[in-house]
């Protein structure tokens, strides 16, 4: 059987993906509240919410991080990862309640590194939602393994 | 907090996001267990009005049945008109005290109403 994962030989420097859409529900902010025990009012509370800026409860920053990791995957044949070492994040707008996500990624960057059978390789993300307004963006950096 | 088999399996379940390897802990999940970890402290949290964003380095993998525990630290502290900016440390550690992951979190926080 051949190996569908790409490894860091196969992986070309300005390819893009899209994922497909999201939906983010309440059920996944009750879940991920659940989950993470991250129960601050901004995504617990509708009353309070009602009064804020959002005017409703917002999604965990960090659920739509980890939901567009998921979207990664459905976006692209997997990488030969052989580790996740970090990422820089940005959160530019809120996710609501019925808010449609989709990831758009670029790979923006391959690094030689230390070790002969793999490299660094820089993803560049933004996650939109269905108006096309951008509501996190940021870059992850991967090791991938070497065709050998 | 020790983290299961089922922290791994809501998670996955929830985001589509999964571990590279069976028995080994997705690399996201315990960055999301700190935020509630932060809330066991006896210190009541913080206002938080909005999360800016954060920087985060994976140092070594975590293992199902590895225990973590969390540590903060307040490095920066900057007034702006509505609110403030709080710049916070945070090291994620397991239970032979090896820090797994690490990183740094701009948080808006809420001042303190003037008292009517």
């Amino acid at each position: 059987m051949t190996d569908p994962r790409r490894y860091f030989d196969d992986i070309q420097v300005g390819e893009e993906y899209e994922s497909p859409g999201r939906t983010v529900t309440e059920a996944d902010i009750v879940l991920f509240a659940g989950l993470s025990g991250d129960y601050n009012v901004l995504h617990t509370d509708a009353e309070f919410m009602k009064q804020s800026i959002f005017g409703e409860r917002i999604a965990h920053g960090l659920l739509g991080l980890a939901i567009q990791a998921g979207l990664f995957t459905r976006a692209t044949q997997a990488y030969a990862t052989l580790a996740f070492v970090g990422l820089r994040w940005k959160f530019k707008g809120p996710i609501k309640i019925g808010d449609t996500i989709r990831l758009r990624a670029k790979v923006a960057a391959k690094k030689e590194i230390s070790k002969p059978d793999r490299g660094l390789v820089t993803v560049e993300r933004t996650v939109v939602n269905q108006r096309g307004e951008v509501v996190q963006e940021g870059e992850t950096d991967l090791i991938v393994e070497r065709r050998r | 907090m020790t983290v299961t088999e089922t922290h791994v399996a809501l998670y996955g379940g929830l985001t589509g996001d999964g571990a590279r390897e069976h028995g080994l802990v997705p690399d996201l999940l315990p960055l999301c267990l700190t935020t509630g970890l932060g809330w066991r402290v006896p210190q009541p949290p913080l206002a938080v009005m909005a999360f800016m964003g954060f920087e985060w380095v994976v140092d070594a993998p975590l293992r199902v049945g590895d225990t973590i525990h969390s540590r903060s630290k307040t490095t920066l502290k900057r007034s702006m008109k509505e609110g403030g900016v709080i710049v916070e440390e945070r090291q994620v550690i397991n239970q032979r005290g090896e820090v797994v992951q690490h990183g740094k979190f701009t948080f808006l926080v809420a001042k303190r109403p003037a008292s009517a």
